[in-house]
């Protein structure tokens, strides 16, 4: 008993010093910036980013010729599975990279309120670039009137699929405005198929579907300020123009035999391969929104993807007049750490400039110049997107992307997800996510 | 092969130097004068062990009880917001009520029918024995995560119309009813049950192979004498076997219970915490990973660990009066 009460004390004693040496961690280091990144001159830019597979060959590729020409070498660091965990620990160590090209700009505004990112103006012209590019897609990188991201490839949202053959065959014609796709949405279902397919699960990220819908109408019904105000949290998550928003999806898509499977079978519906009902014969639904990824092989079917011109057909998801004409999307930001390294300057001219080709080979690719030219796309849809991507009237990133991670991709999901699925009404749906809103 | 060698080197190297801490140790404790040497060895022997859970549990246990105390990136003390607000959420209720559920249901329907397959299965043959329990001792072999991704295909629903792919639903359709998404169907916890039924699947193995072995432990001249007093086959099995075998059936009740109270990967893969079938540790990683509030986070692991310490404490009583009587 005796060594028994030793031991416990011995115990005791090293908690004790140990619970006595811990204490709360300081808060964030107010770091320098401006250091880091490649020596100044040397030829080597350090590149990180968060695509992999195709994409990432597809841009490494896409540099090659620059890179002989300028002689200035590039390395690449391929960051698919974790961009997050590794810029934010390479920018905590003050490792960092010249050059990153941020999926979400979310993280790239933390670190440009911590003073890491470089002002672009002092790398580009960044007016020439504002009349350049496809409208707003420089805003998702400003912060106090200054730019600090610029997009290198794009992607896009607010578009409707639909399967080709069988349209014509029905004679449906493509929807200007919100009022003619409620329109057509009701044809549909009086000619005795459910208009929509869509699909929500997607793992533990299941909700992004119906947040990127909630999104696409609050832009498209309350125009581009309301929804930057949304996003920035300066109108509460529960406006009643958000309700509005979602209650127009709910009206438009999940009501009764409107979707294919029903309201709540939605919700446990793969999103990757919800589509493909669409093109069975005869086809079980007609009208798919999905960002333009979808046409990729592994979304929609091997036999479709394979004819893809003939078999599928896409249009703008339509504001309110036939001229309002706003896209959601999103793109992968280029922002400079290392300001004072001529090399990175090159670099960045370039991956902006008219000349960069990207990587068009692949149907993920989209570039956020107006004058790319669309015959470097090698499919006739691709180069519709891209057309539609171009000519939009505004265009706005993913705000769910935007917002903080407990929201954007935590209470903002979840809640869709309850509201969708009947846990939740949709009251009680917003006012739970506004609550979440961390202080 | 560079990683063959890594290993190699590894395991080695990592003998070599507690061979040489040992060594170092014992030459310190083989200093000291007469009678000390003899008190403070053992001590030393000790040491590493204590420093290692000094520094890899109860330092880390410490950090999370004055983290569940402070904000989310830790920086400023909040006193017990952490938990004030995690308890007057109706979401965090919900999953405590769900985790409940879950400690009290799984636990026992592993006990009874691992028990059952265990007395059953030994009225076969040897050979039937031996393939049954095999048969049933496979799950075990498989990690969480694989259970999920298994059980999938039994809820996987698809739209009417279209095939069903899903087991339950290949059959609720073949019975005439439309399909059901059985994960989402939340009416009387319906769905939490289904998550369930997962996990006593995985783990009913693993009680029967110990309840097995505990009944055949059972001397046969106890039964006889029963059978021979003229108790019936009933009365013999709850009268003289279970009370005979009820040491072994505690730990495993309380081993599943434990396991039970950190379920993750089943209900992480299968609704991810949605319909209302969220449980602690999930929420917990929602928490830490999704929200980045370590405040959150470490409020929920200092509540688990409080509901953890009772039966921990229930479960060294008990082994301790397991090990007085023998």
């Amino acid at each position: 008993m005796g060594k028994r009460k030793a031991i416990q004390r011995v115990a005791l004693a090293a908690a004790v010093a140990l619970g006595a040496s811990a204490c709360l961690s300081d808060s964030g280091s107010s770091g320098g910036g401006g250091g880091g990144g490649t020596k100044a001159g040397d030829k080597n830019v350090e590149i990180v980013f968060g695509f992999g597979g195709s994409q990432s060959k597809g841009f490494q590729e896409s540099l090659k010729g620059f890179e002989q020409q300028s002689g200035i070498k590039i390395k690449f660091t391929e960051a698919s599975q974790s961009f997050d965990t590794l810029i934010r620990t390479r920018v905590r160590a003050n490792n960092v990279p010249d050059i990153a090209l941020f999926p979400q700009p979310g993280i790239l505004k933390d670190f440009i309120k911590q003073g890491k990112m470089t002002d672009l103006s002092t790398q580009l012209d960044v007016n020439k670039l504002q009349s350049d590019l496809v409208p707003g897609v420089l805003d998702a990188g400003e912060v106090d009137g200054k730019f600090y991201g610029v997009p290198v490839s794009m992607n896009v949202k607010s578009l409707v699929f639909y399967p080709k053959q069988a349209w014509a065959a029905k004679g449906y014609q493509v929807p200007k405005t919100q009022q003619e796709l409620t329109d057509l949405t009701n044809k549909i279902k009086s000619d005795g198929t459910p208009p929509w397919c869509m699909g929500m699960e997607s793992q533990s990220a299941t909700g992004w579907v119906a947040t990127d819908w909630l999104e696409a109408n609050l832009l498209e019904e309350a125009g581009p300020d309301t929804y930057d105000k949304w996003v920035n949290h300066q109108i509460p998550f529960n406006d009643p123009a958000v309700k509005k928003a979602a209650q127009d999806f709910e009206s438009l898509v999940l009501a009764d035999g409107n979707v294919l499977g029903g309201r709540k079978q939605t919700v446990s519906t793969a999103f990757a391969t919800s589509a493909n009902p669409m093109f069975d014969n005869p086809p079980k639904c007609f009208l798919h929104r999905q960002g333009n990824f979808i046409t990729q092989a592994g979304f929609f079917p091997a036999k479709v993807v394979a004819d893809i011109d003939n078999q599928v057909g896409v249009f703008q998801y339509p504001g309110q007049t036939a001229d309002s004409k706003p896209m959601l999307g999103g793109g992968d930001l280029a922002a400079v750490f290392n300001g004072k390294d001529d090399d990175t300057k090159q670099v960045m001219a370039f991956l902006t400039g008219k000349d960069y080709p990207g990587w068009s080979e692949q149907a993920g690719f989209l570039s956020p110049r107006k004058d790319y030219p669309l015959t470097n796309y090698k499919s006739k849809l691709t180069q519709q997107i891209a057309q539609l991507g171009q000519q939009a009237t505004v265009f706005r990133f993913d705000g769910s992307d935007q917002m903080p991670g407990a929201v954007g991709s935590g209470s903002f999901w979840k809640g869709m997800v309850a509201w969708v699925s009947g846990q939740k009404d949709l009251d009680t749906a917003l006012k739970d996510i506004e609550s979440s809103w961390p202080s | 092969m560079i990683k063959v060698i890594n290993a190699l080197l590894a395991i080695i190297g990592g003998v070599a130097g507690i061979l040489v801490l040992y060594w170092v140790l014992n030459f310190l404790a083989e200093r000291l004068p007469g009678r000390w040497e003899g008190r403070l060895k053992p001590y030393f022997y000790i040491l590493p062990a204590l420093a290692a859970i000094g520094l890899f549990l109860i330092y880390p246990a410490i950090q999370t009880i004055i983290y569940s105390f402070a904000n989310a990136t830790s920086t400023k003390w909040v006193g017990l917001k952490n938990y004030t607000d995690l308890l007057t959420t109706k979401d965090f209720q919900i999953t405590l009520v769900n985790t409940l559920l879950w400690i009290i249901i799984v636990p026992t329907f592993v006990v009874v029918l691992g028990l059952g397959v265990a007395v059953l299965a030994d009225r076969l043959s040897s050979g039937g024995e031996r393939l049954s329990k095999t048969l049933i001792f496979l799950p075990m072999a498989i990690s969480g995560v694989a259970m999920a991704a298994i059980w999938r295909f039994v809820y996987e629903v698809r739209p009417a119309g279209t095939t069903q792919i899903g087991l339950q639903n290949a059959v609720w359709t073949g019975l005439g009813g439309s399909p059901v998404a059985w994960l989402q169907e939340d009416t009387f916890k319906l769905n939490t049950f289904f998550l369930m039924i997962i996990l006593i699947w995985g783990q009913t193995g693993f009680a029967m192979v110990l309840l097995s072995a505990a009944i055949k432990g059972v001397p046969e001249d106890t039964l006889e004498a029963a059978r021979i007093d003229g108790a019936n086959e009933r009365q013999t099995f709850f009268r003289v076997v279970v009370p005979q075998i009820w040491g072994t059936v505690i730990t495993v009740f309380i081993t599943v219970l434990i396991g039970v109270m950190k379920i993750f990967d089943v209900v992480y893969v299968m609704t991810g915490g949605n319909f209302n079938t969220n449980v602690i540790a999930v929420s917990f990683f929602n928490q830490l990973i999704t929200n980045g509030d370590a405040g959150k986070a470490a409020a929920i692991v200092v509540m688990l660990m409080i509901a953890v310490i009772p039966v921990m404490i229930y479960q060294v009583r008990h082994f301790r009066a397991e090990e007085a009587s023998r």
